[in-house]
């Protein structure tokens, strides 16, 4: 059915494979991960290669992608967080160019399911966790009581603080996927209008117009949250490093 | 638009905090059998959660870790 919303994002298995009765197909999502990592791994090792002391139109894209990301982390998380650079950049190269290469028509956006940005979010979380108690031990709990509360309620905002802190993954891969499928259903809801709209004759192709200015719209809108989604992402990410850098008051 | 992304974000930092919740108090009375107190206290938790993250994202209370503003000892607001 060409015109349901949902079809784009189904998982097709392009590559069956099964090992001890575990699915380990290689699918749609699969291969557009490994052309996200091609895409982004081949533009920057492309555009910086030539080391260009001025550097020309797509090195300097590839400069600024590096100092935006690096300003951001320094600061969020000071410079001790710049050892977490390699972690931050190819995350936010990752999120980022899996949403635009999903942009294109016909392209999976791997971006979209939230069970990929989930397991983005439990690695950041992962890392968070085992780097904040290999650092400061036992002292790491200081970051689940707050200053200056009243004994009596330490107990209960502490526990408030624990699930707020678990909620952490929850919220950064919801965003991120909600954002996508949300942005991914819209721009196809519109482009079935014009389809269907037009089919109805005379009448129908100059309403059509309506639906397509929107589709129009909506697709540089999409871009926007393509770079804001992988941005919100980096910022989140650097947040909750720094907290596992400085957990104490 | 820009209400709109502002709306996933905070709702999405509030389900979180309620679903949270409630899976861990199910799963706690999962594991120790205290059926349904867990579910019942931990989505009650949940709920106090998620609006600490609401506010939080919205810059309305300092950050997890942040340190207080001087002299406002017992009163977290930025």
């Amino acid at each position: 059915m060409a015109n349901d919303p949902i079809h784009q994002f189904q998982i097709s298995k392009w590559i069956p494979i099964e090992i001890g009765g575990l699915d380990f197909s290689f699918t749609n999502s699969s291969a557009f991960m490994v052309a996200t990592v091609a895409a982004a791994g081949a533009f920057l090792f492309l555009t910086t290669s030539s080391r260009g002391l001025v550097p020309g139109r797509l090195q300097s894209i590839s400069e600024m992608a590096y100092e935006f990301v690096a300003s951001m982390l320094r600061d969020a998380a000071g410079s001790q967080g710049m050892r977490f650079f390699p972690f931050v950049f190819s995350l936010f190269m990752f999120v980022l160019v899996a949403n635009l290469l999903g942009l294109f028509p016909y392209f999976f956006t791997v971006t979209s399911h939230i069970i990929v940005t989930f397991a983005l979010a439990l690695l950041v979380i992962g890392t968070v966790l085992v780097y904040g108690f290999w650092k400061h031990g036992l002292g790491f709990l200081k970051l689940f009581v707050p200053e200056g509360v009243p004994g009596v309620l330490i107990p209960l905002v502490v526990l408030i603080e624990v699930v707020s802190f678990l909620s952490r993954p929850i919220s950064l891969s919801v965003r991120l996927f909600a954002n996508m499928l949300a942005g991914h259903i819209t721009l196809k809801v519109f482009a079935g209008f014009v389809t269907s709209l037009s089919a109805l004759g005379a009448v129908g192709i100059t309403g059509a117009v309506l639906p397509l200015i929107m589709t129009v719209a909506i697709t540089g809108l999409e871009f926007l949250v393509a770079f804001l989604q992988a941005y919100v992402f980096a910022v989140l990410t650097c947040m909750y490093l720094n907290d596992a850098l400085h957990p104490s008051h | 638009m820009a209400g709109f992304g502002n709306a996933l974000r905070l709702s999405s930092e509030f389900i979180a905090g309620v679903a949270v919740g409630a899976g861990l108090g199910w799963f706690i009375d999962r594991m120790a059998g205290t059926s349904p107190w867990g579910l019942i206290i931990f989505l009650l938790l949940g709920f106090g959660a998620g609006v600490l993250n609401v506010l939080r994202s919205a810059g309305q209370i300092a950050e997890f870790g942040a340190k207080p503003p001087a002299g406002g000892k017992g009163s977290d607001r930025k």
